[in-house]
């Protein structure tokens, strides 16, 4: 994998409603934290805007998108709970971010992945394209 | 679920490793649907950002922060990209879903409302006010 990217890299936090089960106190302190934290990258030009999602939704699926069903489910620990577009240009930077994150002590888990320059599927079909060129030569 | 939001609603994409199933020509194609999508979609003011994401990324868990591989992309549930839409209500942002260009290969559309602030915080806060009251 690439260890460089221009285009920078987005964190989902996955989680399920841990909060739910913290005391008012620490929640508030948890919550302080997180603003501290977001306030410093954004202030050193490492954070673009992110933001929470609200914990209900739907998912649309199926041919014409005929099913909509609900979901994520707000228990899931894999849901995501919302979302932070770093502007840094190595996965190190952005990891280093993530395990800064407060609220991994409380059973979030991170993603990280790169912002594409462009869709993978053009990427792919012109890698394939070329298979085919050379196969034909 | 309330279905007016000031904040927009994000669209997931998920299960978008379509290279096993598709020949280069139909990838194209569906690339190029999707570009005109969004292009549309960014002229009418209802797309104000977007982006695909490479597949391999990093996970990082745990009080231990440890880092690990995934998620990984032939996943059904692995992410691909993401659209930011302006629109007021939870059924423009499904109709907006519903033409989505992946849906007849399997793609699944994920439709969350953006939250003007941390869940966590509001709770609190309403918390607060109630314990006042």
């Amino acid at each position: 994998m690439s260890t460089q990217n221009q285009n920078g890299y987005l964190l989902l936090y996955r989680s399920n409603e841990w909060y739910e089960a913290l005391s008012h106190e620490e929640l508030q302190k948890v919550i302080s934290q997180n603003k501290a934290w977001i306030e410093r990258l954004t202030a050193q030009g490492k954070a673009k805007p992110g933001h929470a999602l609200g914990r209900k939704g739907a998912t649309v699926s199926g041919k014409n998108g005929r099913l909509v069903s609900d979901g994520p489910f707000a228990e899931s620990k894999e849901a995501i709970g919302g979302y932070l577009l770093l502007d840094v240009e190595t996965i190190e930077e952005a990891i280093a971010i993530a395990q800064n994150s407060p609220s991994l002590a409380y059973g979030t888990s991170i993603e990280v992945r790169p912002v594409a320059e462009e869709c993978p599927l053009d990427v792919r079909a012109r890698e394939l394209a070329r298979e085919e060129q050379l196969a034909n030569a | 679920m309330s279905t007016q939001n000031q904040n927009g609603y994000m669209l997931l994409f998920r299960g978008t490793e379509l290279r096993k199933s598709l020949s280069p020509e139909e990838m194209q194609r569906v690339s190029e649907k999707w570009m005109a999508w969004f292009r549309r979609l960014t002229e009418q003011g209802k797309a104000v950002a977007g982006n695909p994401l490479e597949r391999e990324g990093k996970i990082v868990s745990g009080k231990d922060r440890i880092v690990s591989d995934g998620p990984f992309a032939e996943s059904k549930e692995a992410i691909g990209g993401y659209f930011l839409l302006d629109v007021a209500t939870m059924d423009e942002a499904l109709a907006i879903a519903r033409e989505c260009p992946g849906l007849p290969y399997g793609i699944r559309v994920e439709v969350r409302p953006v939250a003007g602030e941390c869940p966590i915080a509001a709770e609190v806060r309403t918390e607060a006010q109630f314990a006042q009251i």
